[in-house]
């Protein structure tokens, strides 16, 4: 296994425009097409007057408008809850990175007793969710007083052993030689994790960091439990819970869709190797 | 940036070069590691470790969400799950969401990835098509096929030119999720097999066609068995998740269990004992029902593992 | 993409740090950010389900209050009826993070936990601010007392009504002289209006939207007939179930029959089936403001009365103090001050079609003007048909979860009326047997008031 290169495999140079070529090509367009299509349909939507989204159904709005998407982000909870989102979720991806790389080194280099029985514990971690566990967690929580409070959501999030696991792997991984250099140059254990060990790290850092924000900007079951305040509620519940209080109107819950989702796809857009890498790579640790 | 991120090989590069009194020296000023896990597992002890004991005592009493009553009743709570047929009802169903789903995606991502990694135009385009709509929060996508579904104005049927009450009707209220999951996940297992075909050995491919095998031999006898370890990744990882399917779920169908109770999962279940119905003692019973299956799935996966890293030895 | 310079790796880590120290402060202080925002001397936090046209009385009645009390700043939620809003409710109120005010079916109120879940009304407040119990139809103050304490404030009461559009029943011969449907007076009546209203339709469009596969219509409808038969649920003691499987078929095999016969069309989108042309339909009567802003002839009577003794299915909105245990001082009183207002300002609520607790209310003019309220509101008052009073009854709770469904499969097809009747007393029959998790008792015990 060499490296996710987001750059094509080496192929021999030939003529690009082969029919094999022009056929995936087709192929590949016409599967966007479909995958595309629903997202194309709730722009459209959030474009239609709410009176024209349920008349029958057509792609190109006839009266463009953008007040849905006027009215959802001046009068709804939207920005308040992208706030509570992008707060949650940097936290989130902070402590884990923090936490985990840690662990995740002082299982792969260090030796302390009762190692093997921490190790194993982590492991067992792997096979708890809150989907699992939400009742009791939320039971524990609401004894810490967490409940609909910033750390209440953030915290619970912060323990992955997964994430463990997959540092823990990569740092096995690095060649023990720079360590050992600097040790005998007198650096303390912390300053090699910190000088060396850290920016050796970056790839997979950002890997576990990418993921662990998608996934807490996506949480939606474990804040849905623990906030009932709207005002701390994140984007994924609030969407899911809070009404606009005039009802279903369709083009401004497509509008809200697209606010919450939009931002995620901009920076996917930018940052499309290094999140695909992060992505891939998370993923394929767990084998 | 092309850094190597490969940690999951067996290859450690183990420094035979090391001289064995410097590792020694090593391995004894580094006993204090113990605070390196220290944060983890404060954070960990807390949230993972104390939920699931006091899950345990929960789920041999009479709890309440209001916490006062509490009254021990012993296995009361396990001999009612057992007799409840919406424990079992709903399990069916995150099962047969499970049944339905895993398959597709992995066909579909499959077919997706080998679509991306030979194509050779506008290979970022297609990608960002197909991975897109995992960035997606699960709310989103819910409301959206919600919107898709519906029998007069949604585009599904509009596209389709026909008029099924998806939403409404037993017989395909389940496929209903299962095609906004679909679309909504797949993107995912098509990274991991994407990332897959780009670390099978090109030169496997060049002596193949030096020997004369075509393009589908090449697949066969080079793609496939090299996929065989991911696909295997994807089927765990899409199983252990389908079984825990909540979100799309309850937001299509506004929380409520779908029509005739068509869709109401597992979870849903266990959050609606507790939450709605404020018996947290026996939600916990039954969220332990889950655990073990999921634990099963997943000691079952390891020991598979085990057993060909044993074959290939 | 390209290997990013120097200068916007720095930028791009300096804006990540502030970001990261941003969040991390943001989420010390541990307040939204909309508090941050709010600098009101009295905040009062409202929660309620309202959405569609009650959301638009709502917010124009919090809207109305606000001018009136400058110094009360309301912060009114809005969360998704049913479920998240029972649930959120009552998560809240367990972690001490409950509202000051909130708004309750009446039916959920005894399974809430009076009490625990909820605190009672300061009774010398609300007559300061003017709520006196001789304002209110007695039934439903009545009903918002437990041990002696008044814990629900009734706003309203809201029936399920038939709605029928004047314009194809003109046509089809149905009307009286004075423009309205006459009342069917037995299954076979309302059938042979369906037939005569159908002959007016185009293909593809149904007679009557039923909400067939919905758990909760069906439950509501079934209330409703099944009270006009006479049927019981239990009895006195709350010991035994007293569900009349016999009654419980004549009232499936009814409703059934509209999908059976081609009336129906199970998936229909009711509601905007009737506004495009579709005659009848029974729903909430929340639904009168959406048929009006619509500009359709239509009008609205309580259930048609085919088993002989008119009445409807009735709940209650009502006013609750979710429980806090520091409960008092200026939000409290504000909280106080808010229901007592929007209860006597019961017309522009009645706009959304409920019928006011509030009974001065119809001795104003305005609200004896609104249409078609003042077709269906004294006879749907007078012959309510609720669910028992009971733990697990009430707007969404355990037991419209339960039986609903079997309701539901029985109208679409997938269950025979006697098999379902028998599965009703059969899930009746569990949930008399179980205990209320609010205090480990069964509604037996709670009625004589013995320990568990």
């Amino acid at each position: 296994m060499t490296t996710a290169d987001p750059t094509p495999a080496p192929r021999k140079a030939r003529s690009t425009w082969t029919p094999g070529q022009i056929a995936l090509t087709a192929v590949a367009a016409a599967l966007s097409l479909v995958w595309m299509a629903p997202l194309a349909w709730a722009l459209s939507t959030s474009l239609k007057t709410p009176t024209e989204s349920v008349t029958s159904p057509h792609w190109i709005p006839q009266h463009l408008t953008a007040a849905s998407w006027k009215s959802v982000i001046e009068a709804g909870n939207i920005p308040n809850w992208f706030v509570n989102s992008l707060v949650v979720s940097v936290c989130v991806t902070f402590v884990v990175l923090l936490v985990a790389a840690l662990a995740g080194y002082g299982f792969a280099r260090t030796e302390f007793r009762g190692k093997s029985a921490l190790m194993a514990l982590t492991m067992a971690g792997l096979m708890f969710s809150p989907a699992i566990l939400g009742v009791p967690l939320f039971a524990t929580v609401q004894s810490l007083g967490m409940v609909d409070t910033y750390w209440g959501m953030i915290l619970p999030q912060c323990a992955p052993a997964a994430m463990v696991y997959i540092l823990y792997k990569f740092f096995q991984s690095l060649p023990r030689e720079l360590e050992e250099a600097a040790f005998i140059d007198g650096a303390g254990r912390w300053r090699i994790f910190f000088t060396i060990v850290l920016p050796l790290s970056k790839p997979s850092l950002s890997a576990v960091g990418i993921f662990t924000f998608i996934a807490s900007w996506n949480n939606f079951l474990w804040p849905y439990m623990v906030t009932n305040n709207p005002d701390l509620m994140t984007m994924p519940n609030g969407i899911a819970t809070v009404q606009n209080s005039f009802g279903i109107i369709w083009p401004q819950l497509m509008a809200g869709g697209l606010i919450a989702g939009l931002p995620l796809i901009v920076v996917f857009v930018f940052f499309q190797s290094q999140i695909v890498r992060g992505v891939a790579h998370t993923g394929l640790a767990g084998q | 940036m092309t850094t190597t991120l490969a940690p999951a090989t067996g290859l450690r590069p183990r420094a035979a070069t090391a001289t064995e009194s410097a590792r020694a020296r090593w391995g004894r000023r580094f006993q204090h590691g113990g605070w390196f896990v220290a944060p983890f597992f404060v954070l960990y002890g807390l949230f993972v470790v104390v939920p699931v004991v006091r899950g345990l005592y929960l789920s041999l009493t009479d709890a309440n969400i209001s916490g006062d009553h509490t009254r021990f009743i012993g296995l009361d709570n396990y001999r009612e799950a057992l007799q409840d047929h919406l424990v079992w009802n709903s399990l069916w169903h995150s099962v047969q969401f499970t049944l339905y789903v895993v398959p597709c995606i992995v066909v579909v991502a499959l077919l997706m990835a080998l679509i991306a990694h030979h194509i050779t135009h506008l290979k970022w385009l297609w990608r960002l098509c197909f991975f897109a709509p995992f960035l997606l929060p699960s709310a989103v996508v819910g409301n959206l096929w919600w919107w898709l579904f519906q029998p007069t104005n949604g585009m599904v049927n509009h596209v389709l030119g026909i008029d099924t009450p998806w939403l409404t009707q037993k017989s395909t209220a389940m496929i209903a999720v299962v095609v906004a999951t679909l679309w909504w996940t797949v993107g995912f297992s098509f990274l991991l097999y994407l990332a897959a075909l780009q670390n099978i050995p090109h030169h496997l491919y060049e002596a193949a066609e030096l020997d004369g095998a075509n393009a589908f031999q090449r697949m066969l006898h080079i793609t496939v068995p090299n996929l065989r370890n991911i696909t295997g990744l994807v089927l765990a990882l899409q199983v252990l998740a389908s079984l825990q399917v909540f979100d799309q779920a309850v937001v299509m169908y506004q929380f409520g269990p779908g029509p005739e109770e068509s869709t109401r999962t597992f979870v849903q279940y266990t959050l609606e004992q507790g939450f709605t119905s404020y018996r947290v003692g026996y939600a916990s019973a039954i969220s332990f029902i889950l655990f073990l299956i999921i634990a099963a799935v997943a000691l079952g996966r390891m020991w598979l593992l085990r057993l060909r890293e044993e074959d290939a030895r | 993409m390209a290997r990013p310079g120097l200068n916007r790796r720095q930028l791009l880590s300096a804006v990540g740090g502030l970001t990261v120290a941003g969040s991390l402060g943001f989420a010390a202080l541990g307040t939204g950010a909309d508090a941050l925002a709010s600098g009101a001397s009295t905040r009062v936090r409202y929660w309620n389900l309202f959405t569609g046209g009650d959301g638009a009385n709502m917010v124009a009645m919090v809207d109305a209050f606000r001018k009136e009390h400058p110094g009360i700043a309301v912060k009114d939620s809005t969360l998704t009826w049913g479920d998240p809003y029972y649930t959120k409710l009552a998560m809240a109120a367990a972690g001490n993070r409950a509202p000051d005010l909130s708004v309750m079916h009446q039916g959920r109120v005894p399974g809430f936990a009076p009490g625990r879940l909820l605190d009672p009304w300061d009774m010398n407040l609300l007559t300061k601010y003017g709520v006196r119990e001789a304002d209110f139809n007695p039934v439903l103050w009545k009903r918002g007392i437990v041990d002696g304490k008044l814990y629900a404030l009734p706003l309203d009461i809201h029936v399920q009504l038939s709605f029928y559009r004047t314009d194809v029943c003109r046509k089809a011969g149905l009307l009286d002289a004075d423009g309205r449907l006459p009342t069917a007076n037995s299954t076979d009546d309302w059938f042979a209006m369906l037939k005569e209203a159908k002959k007016q339709l185009k293909g593809g469009q149904q007679t009557l939207g039923l909400h067939a596969f919905d758990q909760n219509f069906s439950w509501w409808f079934f209330v409703a007939f099944y009270q006009q038969l006479g049927g019981g649920y239990f009895d006195d003691e709350r010991t035994d179930v007293t569900f009349d499987t016999d009654k419980a078929t004549q009232v499936l095999e009814f409703l059934h029959q509209h999908v059976a016969d081609g009336y129906t069309i199970v998936g229909q989108a009711d509601g905007e089936a009737f506004l495009a042309g579709s005659p009848f339909v029974w729903e909430g009567n929340w639904s009168v403001p959406y048929f009006s802003g619509e500009k359709v002839g239509y009008g609205a009577q309580p259930l048609p009365p085919v088993f002989g003794t008119p009445a409807t299915h009735a709940e209650s909105h009502s006013f609750v103090l979710p429980h806090q245990a520091d409960r008092g001082g200026p939000a409290n009183e504000g909280a106080h001050l808010l229901a007592a207002y929007m209860v006597k300002h019961a017309t522009a609520w009645a706009g959304g079609g409920h019928v006011p607790a509030y009974l001065p209310t119809f001795q104003d003019p305005a609200y004896l003007k609104l249409t078609p309220q003042n077709e269906y509101s004294r006879p749907a008052m007078e012959h309510p048909a609720t669910e028992p009073r009971i733990w697990f009854a009430g707007s969404t709770g355990t037991l419209a979860k339960r039986i609903g469904p079997v309701v539901a499969s029985s109208n679409v097809g997938s269950a025979k009326p006697e098999a379902a009747a028998r599965r009703m007393k059969s899930v009746l029959e569990e949930l008399l047997a179980m205990r209320n998790p609010m205090d480990g008792r069964t509604a037996a015990q709670e009625l004589k008031g013995t320990a568990a």
